[in-house]
């Protein structure tokens, strides 16, 4: 505590107090916005966040639910903000952008908004939300797909614009906005519970305020942020000062490059960390591509999640990972780069970042876990009423085996924690047919602690012909495993029909779906923990009884233990 | 003479609450629970009771029981061994969930295995389509092998779940008949029956998880059943359920997930009548024990319900008492986080070995032990100075904090008290403003041995002037069983749009709701003057994905005529949206996706205790002490002992009321007034002195 926070009777007991209310304000947004929106990725699956930010820009809270890849959006939104609105930032005003190359958007779909709050004149904070809306544009439905070179054909591009004005809607920009998405009627009930969830963290703030007065809450800002870094600084404390190494590969770019590397030199000095990731490659022509932002946010969710899960998610994390990106690469891309996809190289980056951890700290690392964010897009007309319809889903996968247990089948990790849509939420709204929803048999590495199981699911249109896209990646390059536990297996997409079965494209684009045809969507497994000898037998015998790997997997990886029975 | 006698087992105790029909004569106990064999205590418990009162186990009308048996099973996984037998290509669904984990970036923490291993998970080739449209009709041959594999199984219990089974059971129940038929001993649940509700995962877990307790509480309630049948052949015996009515031993069997939150629903029931006996329509209810405290909304003399809820981690969708819990109770400890930042909670001391001024070797800084430091306990401890509290061990585990704040003991302990009010307030927050509701409109009920010490900071946090605290706080549970009705919730999914043509489906859906309740009151024999009907929707925006509750018509005797039209159910849609959400698209159409019907039949009537003759005499101290209402300046306190307060005595703050199961502090300038039934409203500002 320093003199300042002293004379605010800023004690370790007020400040919990005080961020116990912010927390709350962020967290009551959150649940308002995902009950009101009408995209399903925000009803169901909570891909929202809320953030209150400091008048710098800095982000002081986050929801709890929030999800990580959000965390340095918003901050990018608000750089991008003050900068082009220094000194025209009024009452009533609420801003909108999503684009990640002038906007400080990780991509399209993310719908960022931002509220100054002015308490007694002055601006005192901003309470912002991000969303992702089931489209906005583009040359194809859901916006997400790939084989696409530029981040125009992904679709509406907002740079940082005022939707209110003093509290009046811009409705010219509303209209643009809605004109440029499909089934614009949902959209806007999007937009509506992000205004409405804008106003309501307003009116929380002003009483917060209220309870414990402008000054300490003001202060409270900064002593919250220097609280989190040091206490995220401490951690980086406890790893070994050093400099570690790892690289890994995406499977592509889906439209030209295959095997696009990241490189990541780590060092760790006292309490800084300091990661490089020279040697990455330069940007890639599909969509995969981050901008900077979006690589911030996987570096501190990996930091986070290594060091010290419960530390709060505000600024102070963000800062304390020092990034060097050279310009125009993979990781730190320019316009006109595609980043629709960019979510498969975030999950990537966790992975190299683990990977360079695990070397420092052994035995607090995790295998590498699916790496991907798998996405399947279903598009068409749906015969019973003529409407067109859109069904975008990400599926989770294996998780990396644990130091201590194995990692758990079928379940999303990284940055993204999104449910699936219930089989009955889909046929009740998309003329579509879920035939499978099950765990991947043989696809955990293997190894002391396995890897978790992949998903599959399997999709066939009903009565009318549809259109598939997907994104896959660690379709190629398989979940690694750590300290000689085997890497997990690898995702297909698939299409079966009379003919049989054939694997697709790993980012396949616009693929006809007749009738009686099917997609079968399977993801990633994970990588395993310690040698595969090393199991325990009674965990080994409920791989075999539960049917999750086959005789023919144990025999191969388990060869001592399948010759003993 | 009869008696009804409310029985509320709970971890540490179980309570019992025995009032008589006749001459509202009340008669409380208590004894130590038995968790092995919960049946044990409240037979041991029954007959002391009984004896100690002159009771006539003969005489007992009616023994009303909230059980935390399902919890516990639960909680401890020691259900029954389950099959599951899932459509083709879902067997992994009940593994899968929702695809998320419990913790975004915690990477060790994870849900629960699910309580059927892989191996009992069985397929059927069948298939119904969202319409309720057979698509694939399972064979016998493939229902006889279904069979034959769960026999294999040496399952004690089977779910059946299908895909859209709330739409068509015809499957389901082939394969419950192949079951029955074939394996009489296997107790089956089907999810058709279970919940017929949209979302299967949501809607096999309940279904598993019932089966999962069917054994364990069919085994139970056939010993308790015959024990009492034995012991008072006249006693009606009537189970809890989580929605806060009760059932009978028959339902229960059937239907014990419907028993998962039991005991903190008789809770809110008891609540809602204290509640009415002060005609306080809304009310927020705090109670607090040792290591949690439970918060609930009872509006309009009613405890909200909710529909989906996490019971040990597995999600549960049935109507239960909408509460949230929050880990702050006596035993929460106080620690600093890795930010330097004080919490409270959620670890707690818990009863063993408890707070430091137990004395019983908890060295750990407790609410409870902050309490002590300021006087607000006494010394001569809880439960009439049967166990003393230690002020030197508090102090010293004060101690530690105190020096690394710089602050003197007794505003470390302030301090500590103010986190856990935030906590509770936070999550009053969640149940209330989350939900549309302005807690300023309430009054809070404090309960629970430490709800009432708190409860005066959250009221003044949450805007909320009035504090009603029970004549008994410490059993609130067990006379909520005795004021209970036998409740049935019925739902029917009808996913339609509110139009004309909806509406039929609408009327269709609310009359075969109606008929089945007219059975149900039927067989469970209910006078016709005692039967309550309620009528509801869950509704969205067509396009939305979450449903909400919308009340349409409620009374003694309900047809589907009673339905609103199209333009007064959009409308009764839009408000509630706008209650929840704080905006409504008057223009957008709306789609009904279940019905709901809650059918509640009363118990004979509910005996009102207490006169409110005006005491002669004021209340007399039992002494006087200092009391720290502030952190830094205490202030010499009048104490005095609940059990000599009557109807009509007024008390002004500062001071602070004892009894056997709570301390309640009335702050300086807050007023305590004793009503009629014997609870104590506390007006916290005088301002508002004279109203009650």
């Amino acid at each position: 505590m320093n003199q300042a926070t002293d004379d605010l009777g800023l004690d370790p007991i007020s400040l919990e107090i005080i961020g116990n209310g912010l927390r709350s304000i962020a967290d009551e947004c959150f649940v308002a916005l995902m009950r009101s929106s009408y995209s399903t990725n925000i009803k169901e699956r909570r891909d929202h966040s809320i953030a209150i930010i400091d008048p710098k820009g800095r982000l002081v809270v986050q929801a709890v639910e929030a999800l990580p890849i959000h965390i340095a959006s918003m901050s990018g939104l608000m750089e991008c903000l003050l900068e082009k609105f220094a000194g025209r930032i009024e009452e009533g005003d609420i801003f909108v952008a999503n684009d990640p190359h002038t906007a400080g958007g990780t991509h399209l779909p993310d719908i960022n908004y931002a509220m100054p709050i002015f308490i007694e004149g002055e601006l005192t904070a901003f309470i912002c939300n991000i969303a992702h809306h089931a489209d906005v544009g583009g040359m194809a439905p859901g916006s997400m797909a790939g084989g696409m070179s530029e981040i125009y054909q992904e679709g509406l591009r907002l740079p940082v614009v005022k939707l209110f004005r003093r509290g009046e809607l811009q409705t010219d920009i509303f209209d643009i906005m809605l004109l440029n998405v499909r089934v614009p009627d949902e959209r806007r009930g999007d937009h509506n519970a992000q205004i409405a969830a804008c106003n309501l963290g307003a009116r929380r703030f002003a009483e917060v305020v209220q309870t414990h007065g402008l000054a300490r809450v003001r202060g409270a800002f900064d002593e919250i942020m220097r609280r989190t870094e040091a206490r995220m600084r401490d951690g980086i404390r406890s790893i070994p000062d050093g400099v570690y190494t790892f690289e890994d590969a995406m499977d592509g770019d889906g439209v030209r490059t295959l095997d696009v590397p990241i490189k990541l030199t780590l060092t760790i000095a006292d309490d800084r960390a300091h990661f490089d990731f020279a040697g990455t490659s330069e940007q890639v022509t599909g969509n995969v591509n981050t901008t900077m932002n979006a690589t911030s946010a996987s570096v501190c969710y990996a930091l986070k999640a290594v060091l010290d899960p419960e530390v709060p998610s505000n600024q102070g994390v963000i800062d304390v990972a020092d990034i060097s990106i050279p310009i125009g690469t993979l990781l730190n891309s320019v316009f006109p780069a595609p980043v629709a996809a960019r979510a498969h190289t975030c999950q990537r980056i966790i992975d190299v970042v683990l990977g360079a951890l695990a070397q420092a700290l052994p035995g607090r690392v995790t295998a590498a876990a699916n790496g991907a964010n798998t996405t399947a897009v279903f598009a068409g007309v749906d015969p019973r009423n003529g409407e067109a319809y859109l069904y975008l889903e990400t599926l989770g996968g294996g998780m990396g085996a644990r130091p201590t247990k194995d990692g758990k089948d079928g379940v999303q990790v990284g940055i993204t924690n999104t449910s699936n849509l219930p089989v009955e939420a889909i046929e009740q709204e998309y003329p579509l047919r879920v035939e499978e929803y099950s765990l991947v048999e043989d696809s955990g590495g293997a190894g002391c602690f396995r890897g978790g199981m992949g998903l599959r699911r399997v999709v066939t249109p009903v009565a009318h012909n549809c259109v598939f896209n997907g994104v896959g990646e660690r379709f190629r390059h398989q979940p690694w495993g750590l300290a000689g536990g085997a890497p997990g297996a690898s995702g297909q997409f698939l299409i079966r029909d009379g003919d049989g079965e054939r694997r697709l494209d790993d980012k396949p684009g616009e693929v006809e779906v007749p009738l009686h045809t099917r997609i079968v969507i399977e993801t990633p497994g994970a990588g395993g923990f310690g040698a595969p000898g090393e199991r325990d037998a009674e965990a080994l015998r409920e791989d075999a009884d539960s049917g999750k790997f086959t005789a023919a997997f144990v025999a191969r990886f388990y060869p001592e233990a399948a010759g003993a029975d | 003479m009869g008696w009804s006698i409310g029985v509320d087992v709970g971890g540490t105790f179980t309570d019992f609450y025995a009032t008589n029909t006749d001459s509202g004569q009340v008669v409380v106990g208590k004894t130590p629970s038995t968790p092995a064999n919960p049946a044990d205590a409240i037979l041991t418990g029954l007959r002391a009771l009984c004896d100690d009162s002159g009771i006539d186990e003969r005489a007992i009308e009616r023994l009303s029981h909230g059980t935390t048996v399902a919890t516990n099973t639960l909680i401890q996984r020691k259900g029954g061994t389950v099959a599951l037998v899932t459509t083709y290509g879902f067997r992994d669904l009940l593994e899968i969930g929702r695809q998320t984990r419990p913790h975004m970036f915690d990477l060790y923490q994870d849900h629960p295995p699910p309580l059927v291993p892989r191996a009992h998970r069985l397929e059927l080739a069948e298939r119904v389509g969202p319409e309720g449209e057979v698509l694939i009709a399972p064979t016998s041959a493939d229902i006889d092998a279904v069979v034959d594999a769960v026999r294999a199984s040496g399952a004690s219990a089977c779910a059946v779940g299908f895909i859209f089974a709330f739409r068509n059971g015809a499957h389901e129940q082939q394969v419950r008949d192949a079951l029955q038929a074939r394996l009489p001993d296997v107790a089956v649940s089907i999810s058709s029956e279970v919940q017929p509700e949209f979302r299967e995962y949501e809607r096999l877990s309940t279904t598993v998880l019932n089966a999962y307790l069917q054994p364990i509480m069919g085994a139970y309630l056939a010993r308790l059943e015959q024990a009492i049948g034995e012991r008072a052949p006249d006693a009606t015996l009537g189970i809890n359920q989580s929605s806060g009515g009760l059932m009978s031993p028959a339902r229960a069997r059937a239907l014990p997930v419907r028993t998962a939150l039991s005991g903190p629903a008789a809770g809110a029931v008891g609540a809602a009548h204290a509640a009415k006996e002060t005609e306080r329509r809304n009310v927020i209810t705090l109670d607090m024990g040792g290591t949690s405290a439970d918060v609930a909304l009872i509006r309009d003399f009613q405890a909200d319900l909710t529909y989906d809820r996490d019971v040990a981690g597995f999600p549960v969708r049935l109507p239960s008492v909408d509460i949230e819990t929050v880990g702050a109770g006596g035993g929460s400890v106080a620690w600093f986080d890795r930010d330097g930042l004080l919490k409270a909670g959620p670890l707690s001391a818990g009863a063993d070995p408890g707070p430091a001024c137990y004395g019983r070797g908890g060295e750990q800084p407790t609410v409870t032990d902050a309490n002590l430091l300021l006087g607000r306990l006494s010394a001569r401890g809880l439960l009439n100075g049967q166990m003393a509290l230690d002020q030197a061990r508090a102090r010293a585990a004060f101690a530690p904090l105190a020096e690394k704040l710089g602050f003197s003991v007794e505003r470390t302990a302030h301090g500590v008290l103010g986190i856990v009010v935030a906590n509770m307030v936070r999550t009053i927050r969640t149940i209330s403003v989350e939900r549309g509701h302005d807690p300023r409109t309430f009054v809070l009920m404090p309960f629970g041995g430490a709800g009432p010490l708190h409860a005066h900071e959250v009221a003044v946090s949450l805007g909320i002037d009035e504090l009603l605290i029970p004549a008994s706080p410490g059993i609130v549970c067990a006379q909520g069983l005795v004021v209970s009705d036998l409740k049935e919730d019925f739902v029917a999914s009808a996913r339609t749009r509110v139009d004309t043509s909806g509406m039929q489906a609408l009327t269709a859906a609310a009359a075969q709701l109606l008929e089945q309740a007219n059975a149900w009151f039927a067989s469970e024999q209910a006078d016709a003057d005692g039967q309550h009907l309620e009528l509801g929707v869950d509704a969205r925006y067509v396009g939305q994905n979450f449903e909400l509750s919308v009340a349409l018509a409620s009374g003694t005797t309900l047809t589907a005529d009673d339905l609103p039209d199209t333009a007064a159910l959009h409308a009764r849609f839009c408000a509630a949206h706008e209650t929840a959400y704080g905006y409504a698209s008057a223009d957008d159409p709306i789609e009904v996706v279940n019905v709901r019907l809650a059918a509640r039949a009363r118990l004979g009537a509910v005996p009102t205790a207490g006169s409110s003759t005006a005491p002669d005499e004021p209340p007399e101290p039992i002494e006087h002490r200092d009391v720290h209402f502030a952190p830094d300046a205490p202030v010499s306190t009048a104490i005095y002992a609940r059990s000599s307060l009557e109807a009509g005595h007024r008390i002004a703050g500062p001071a602070i009321i004892e009894q056997l199961d709570t301390t309640i502090p009335v702050y300086p300038g807050a007023i305590a007034e004793i009503t009629a039934a014997g609870h104590l409203i506390i007006k916290l500002s005088a301002a508002e002195e004279g109203s009650a």
